[in-house]
């Protein structure tokens, strides 16, 4: 209990370091699904130490000392006061931060859906008539992809085709679910913040790689992105946005190499530090069952 | 994975893809097309009768239309439900904090430096 509950939130320190590494070294979609699993493990387990660092309060509570007394026992507190007090306001705080994605996330899928009302069932393309150029995956049942027809004029034939493919490979493999799983993960623990940006980053060169392979040609693939991000950005001259991150020139780049391997070796120790940090809180609940019944009965 | 020439690719394009991609071209240009330009700017070695089927059904949904007062056999895209789909996207984007931010784009923005390597690099295409 002194050691095993605190491992979790090592883990998520080793985890947001090893991200990057691995979304440069590993094919992109074992990538993206090893760090969105280990997140989600981290972020549970490290949830649940909280809720035991807090429950381990318990022990402090008047009433158990005095019967523990009463009968003899030893308390043995492995969890100082204050520790548990700030556990139980870290609690607070996780709960907060994740009610408030969790919400974001409804009004997403709520506007998304607005969007397609009124399209015939079986089209999977809706236009928008826009000057902004824009084209986004939309998931649901069935997915739909959302294009501007200022994007559609910016692009040749055989780059329509390569955006075309890209949306329908962010559909095919439900990166939605990855990308909200991640989210959520990121939402209770913060220190996962990184691995969400690389989850993010590795989904779209997953689509991009996705999309050379449907129209066969890397070169193609990579001018469809550039002349999309130099007209959207001809567009909203004064949108500072997302400026820092380099995703579509780092995409381009990696679209003018070779595709990095799925190598397994690389990324099975990124799953196995979730692993570790499930096996570690479980291990924390037992010794904290173990404790409080103790001196309890 | 790779097609081997894009006659193959083609015919492993789905009914659905092809309907997304005629429209795709409709949209992408400012005069009403006829469906043999449709054919040789999809290409792929797509079949003419194929293309006349995809439009026939886009024109049932209600999503192309025969252009009358020009070419015999050209279709344009119908506007007005595209008008509407565009306002409900800017209402969407406008609200913030951002929902679409959320999702997948196709594209970022780029900075001033990033978009003046990208032309470099790209400065023989055309791009």
């Amino acid at each position: 209990m002194r050691f095993d509950v605190y491992t979790p939130l090592l883990v998520a320190l080793l985890l947001s370091p090893a991200a990057p590494v691995i979304g440069r070294r590993v094919a992109p979609a074992l990538a993206a699904r090893v760090l969105t699993s280990a997140a989600v493990l981290t972020a549970a387990a490290t949830t649940w130490s909280l809720v035991l660092l807090t429950t381990a309060l318990l022990g402090d509570a008047p009433p158990v000392v005095r019967e523990a007394r009463a009968d003899g026992h030893r308390l043995a507190d492995p969890v100082p006061e204050v520790i548990g007090v700030a556990a139980c306001l870290a609690l607070v705080v996780v709960v907060w931060r994740v009610q408030r994605a969790v919400r974001a996330e409804r009004a997403t899928r709520r506007a998304l859906r607005r969007l397609c009302e009124g399209q015939p069932r079986d089209t999977e393309l809706v236009v928008a008539a826009s000057a902004v150029p824009q084209a986004f995956a939309i998931p649901g049942r069935p997915g739909r992809i959302l294009v501007t027809s200022a994007m559609l004029s910016a692009l040749a034939p055989a780059e329509r085709r390569v955006l075309l493919a890209h949306e329908r490979a962010h559909l095919a493999h439900r990166h939605g679910r990855l990308v909200t799983a991640v989210t959520l993960a990121a939402a209770a623990n913060p220190l996962l913040g990184p691995v969400r940006s690389a989850v993010t980053f590795l989904v779209e060169r997953w689509a991009d790689e996705q999309a050379a392979s449907a129209v066969g040609d890397r070169g193609t693939t990579a001018r469809a992105l550039a002349r999309a991000a130099l007209s959207a950005g001809r567009a909203r001259p004064s949108c500072a946005l997302n400026f820092t991150d380099r995703a579509v020139t780092r995409r381009i780049a990696a679209l003018r190499t070779t595709p990095p391997p799925p190598r397994w070796p690389t990324a099975a120790p990124v799953l196995a530090l979730g692993a570790l940090a499930a096996l570690f809180a479980a291990d924390a609940t037992t010794d904290l069952v173990t404790l409080l019944s103790d001196a309890l009965t | 994975m790779a097609g081997t020439g894009s006659r193959g690719r083609a015919e492993r394009r789905s009914a659905g893809e092809l309907e997304s991609e005629v429209l795709a071209a409709l949209w992408a240009t400012e005069h009403p097309l006829t469906p043999a330009e449709i054919q040789s700017e999809i290409g792929g070695g797509l079949a003419y009768n194929t293309v006349h089927t995809i439009l026939k059904r886009l024109y049932d949904k209600g999503l192309v239309l025969r252009d009358a007062d020009g070419r015999r056999g050209a279709y344009r895209p119908a506007k007005n439900a595209a008008q509407l789909t565009a306002e409900a996207m800017h209402e969407a984007l406008d609200r913030g904090p951002d929902p679409i931010a959320a999702l997948q784009q196709f594209v970022s923005g780029l900075s001033p430096e990033e978009e003046r390597a990208l032309r470099n690099l790209f400065a023989g295409d055309g791009v």
